[in-house]
């Protein structure tokens, strides 16, 4: 019964959106702000990679809410978990890893780091950024919880990293309101198009998020390993 | 520099600021954490009331990153917007001031951190001018307010969250649709820009994404068939967190549907079906309330019952019916956030949350009990509370309109309040009427719990005798939102 | 063949959509709700891309001189599902939290068993 009266609904909505995407052809250029990001990115942000001077400098305010909501799921995650009992009060014996996979993960783990790194810090010239940058440190890390058992992250130090990256958006903002102009103002002199210490305070944002995102990615694994 | 620290965007950015460092704080002094969110708060309630006088004039404009809209985000200040940061602004400094006590077990810092972040959020969503940015902002208020729900981690409260999470998921996914089919459309995200390219909703291409938003927005904004999680987020959630979910959360959800049907779609047309929507809900609320045993979820009831009542008057679409309705929102607030932070207390002393255990009460926690009366008494609409004049407006836009539905439905509404009053007279005569007369021992309360409720009940007191002080505002926000024309003059010159 | 040609990208991301909601409104395990949950994300992401996509066009970066800008797509879309893949991922770990808390108390995963708040 259920079912059925779940395919009569999604019947009702899936011919709504059906007609209604006659509007919307496929392929088109359709869109007038498109356009101009496109035409005159270069020149009003510096950087070459237009998706970045999107995120980070036309909607820039967007991406300040993306890094609250990330903090808000570690924070979440966190608080949820804290009252449960933690792995190492129980007396188990931690059974080692097998060498393959502890070699191989302490050999990867500072390849890894390096990749993310560069992604995020070239973040305004090639495709990436912060947040995919962030994703793979936080993998390296998942990597070395993986293999050898008993190793931690230190958990100062991570709130640490957090928090300081998180308050250096929002000073670099700060600054821009400061000398009189808007929030998120470029106040940075641009440089050259497509060396890497061009585009303003884009770089310093996206080191800034990928920071934020790899230490707060692995504060999520780090509570969900130790505290179920 | 004064002028400077006026601008809207720091009644975002500032908290935004402080929650960050608020980890930071904690590695110097566990004790100095509680105090941060009543600061931030403080800071801004202070710039917002100081903008009041200045946007009704002349509503302010800011763009983000130095690029006009439709280019770059922007922040629209108006008397609505000003007027509910000065309300979350309120209400969460007084919420704030009652959780340095309240909360003693689990990870506080945690819950002062993804407080202030709710209360952020909910301030983003009433100041900005873009869709997409209005998202991002309205997701912060609920993802924050999931795992507040959940602060206890017991078994009510898990349960609760997770049904809250899956139903305002699908309403996220909903939204992000609707943008998406106006962004094909269109090819800007700017509200005043969409606004003015869409002249009728009668063709399917426009319908379907003013559906879509509308559902997505009611799931937080707890309209009729989309409110079955509330009983059990509201009741299972810390007493303080009720407060503000009830008082400010879905008030913000009900900002948003009213942004996205008055302003950004223009649909006068379909207020009716809103009209009928809002009787039912106010029905269905009251009287599922009447047969509650369990104080926080008789009350969570009631609030759903309220936003049918402020969904009714905001359909009447003249301006007595709206400003009627603006007003009755700032009455739920709040009554709301009086009640459950009495009834908070009386909780923790009492150990149990059925409304049999509270005998007595008048007599052993007499100010607490004396607050939760004044709040119920204004939630009815009795003089000399602030519930009395905003409900007199609603019944006076409804009869101001010569035609016997508005008449029939008024008379609904007015049989709805006759329920409330019964369940809450109930209640009161349980305080204070029943109970042995052996241990009248009192207990008075902590100062930091009572302080927040002799605020309220002066609020309260002081906007029933006086609602002349807020005429002003109300009409100003009412114009707003009924003149769509105005609002995107006002943006794209 | 045209016809699907031109609109076989909004059939596929609108058919992920709708298998998710099946799952969603039909579906008893919690753990399989996360997971129709998660596909109705991809789809509406899917979906918000393919608006932005232009014929024969390329990523819209100028990586090399002399690119023309008229042959890019659409960059706001890849934007706007930037910020949603993040909203995304924050909601998973909230419900697989949330799951994790909910089998310690009730012992099992099937939402029709977990309900012990009545009316």
């Amino acid at each position: 019964m259920r079912k059925i009266i779940s395919a009569i609904l999604l019947i009702i909505i899936a011919g709504g959106i059906t007609l209604s995407l006659m509007k919307i052809p496929f392929g088109i250029p359709k869109t007038k702000v498109g356009e101009y990001y496109i035409n005159k990115g270069r020149e009003e942000t510096g950087a070459t990679n237009i998706v970045t001077s999107v995120v980070l400098n036309y909607r820039g305010f967007d991406t300040l809410g993306e890094i609250t909501i990330l903090f808000i799921a570690a924070l979440g995650v966190g608080a949820i978990l804290s009252l449960g009992r933690k792995r190492t009060d129980k007396k188990e014996k931690i059974e080692p890893t097998s060498s393959i996979v502890y070699t191989g993960c302490r050999f990867l783990f500072p390849i890894l780091l390096l990749v993310g790194s560069y992604i995020f810090i070239h973040g305004h010239l090639t495709p990436g950024g912060g947040f995919q940058g962030g994703a793979i440190i936080a993998s390296a890390f998942l990597l070395i919880y993986l293999s050898c058992p008993g190793k931690r992250v230190n958990e100062k130090y991570s709130k640490i990293t957090e928090s300081l990256a998180g308050l250096i958006f929002i000073v670099l903002g700060l600054i821009g309101l400061a000398i009189g102009q808007e929030f998120l103002f470029n106040f940075l002199p641009k440089g050259t198009l497509g060396t890497l210490l061009s585009a303003g305070i884009i770089p310093i944002i996206y080191i800034a998020i990928g920071l934020k995102v790899g230490s707060e990615l692995t504060g999520i694994i780090d509570n969900l390993i130790e505290k179920s | 520099m004064v002028n400077q620290l006026l601008n809207p965007v720091l009644l975002i950015v500032i908290p935004l600021g402080l929650a960050f460092s608020i980890p930071l704080f904690g590695l110097i002094s566990k004790k100095i954490e509680k105090f941060i969110p009543t600061v931030a708060l403080l800071f801004n309630l202070i710039v917002s009331v100081i903008l009041i006088p200045k946007v009704l004039v002349n509503p302010i404009n800011v763009s983000l990153g130095g690029f006009l809209p439709p280019f770059g985000i922007n922040l629209v200040a108006g008397p609505v917007g000003i007027l509910f940061t000065a309300l979350i602004a309120l209400v969460g400094l007084l919420v704030s001031i009652y959780s340095w006590d309240y909360i003693k077990e689990g990870a506080k810092e945690k819950y002062h951190i993804l407080y202030l972040l709710l209360l952020t959020g909910a301030t983003g969503v009433v100041l900005t001018g873009d869709i997409f940015n209005l998202f991002v902002f309205f997701e912060i208020l609920c993802i924050s307010s999931y795992s507040l729900v959940a602060y206890y981690s017991d078994k009510a409260g898990t349960e609760s969250a997770i049904k809250y999470l899956i139903q305002g998921s699908i309403g996220s996914a909903f939204i992000l649709i609707g943008i998406g089919l106006l962004y094909g459309q269109f090819g800007t995200l700017n509200m005043a820009d969409i606004a003015s390219k869409i002249n009728s909703i009668h063709s399917i291409s426009i319908f379907l994404p003013l559906v879509l938003l509308i559902t997505g927005f009611g799931v937080e904004a707890a309209i009729f068939p989309l409110n079955a999680w509330l009983p059990d987020a509201h009741s299972s959630a810390p007493s303080s967190i009720s407060a503000v979910l009830s008082g400010i959360a879905i008030e913000v959800g009900l900002y948003a549907v009213v942004r996205i049907v008055f302003t950004v779609f223009g649909a006068s047309s379909f207020l009716m079906f809103f009209l009928f929507l809002g009787v039912l809900t106010i029905l269905i609320g009251e009287i599922c309330a009447f047969s509650q045993d369990n104080i926080k979820r008789m009350l969570a009831y009631s609030s759903i019952g309220q936003i049918g009542l402020i969904v009714f008057a905001l359909s009447i679409n003249t301006t007595y019916g709206v400003s009627g309705g603006l007003f009755q929102l700032i009455n739920h607030t709040l009554s709301k956030a009086l009640l459950f932070l009495a009834v908070g207390y009386m909780i923790y002393r009492s150990g149990s949350m059925n409304i049999s255990s509270f005998e007595g009460m008048g007599k052993k926690m007499p100010y607490t009990s004396l607050a939760f009366t004044i709040g119920a008494f204004s939630l009815i609409g009795l003089p000399p509370f602030v519930g009395f004049p905003s409900k007199f407006m609603i019944v006076k836009a409804a009869l101001f309109k010569h035609e016997i539905l508005f008449t029939v439905l008024i008379a609904l509404v007015l049989f709805a309040t006759i329920i409330e009053g019964a369940y809450f007279f109930r209640v009161i005569q349980v305080l204070y009427f029943k109970g042995k007369k052996d241990d009248i021992k009192q207990k008075r309360a902590p100062a930091s719990i009572l302080i927040p409720l002799f605020i309220f009940v002066g609020l309260i007191v002081f906007l029933g005798i006086y609602p002349k002080f807020m005429t002003d505002v109300l009409n100003s926000a009412a114009s707003e939102l009924l003149n769509r024309l105005d609002y995107i003059k006002s943006v794209i010159q | 063949m045209n016809f699907l040609n031109n609109y076989i990208y909004y059939i596929g991301a609108f058919g992920l959509v709708f298998i998710g909601l099946y799952i969603l409104l039909v579906k008893k395990n919690l753990i399989k709700v996360i997971i129709g949950l998660s596909i109705l994300d991809t789809g509406v992401f899917l979906f918000l891309i393919a608006v932005g996509y232009i014929n024969k066009g390329t990523a819209p970066i100028f990586s090399k001189t002399g690119l023309n800008p008229k042959n890019m797509v659409d960059p706001v879309p890849q934007a706007l599902v930037l910020t949603s893949i993040v909203i995304g991922v924050a909601i998973l770990a909230l419900a697989l939290t949330l799951a994790i808390k909910l089998y310690k108390h009730y012992g099992t995963l099937n939402l029709r068993k977990i309900k012990e708040q009545r009316w």
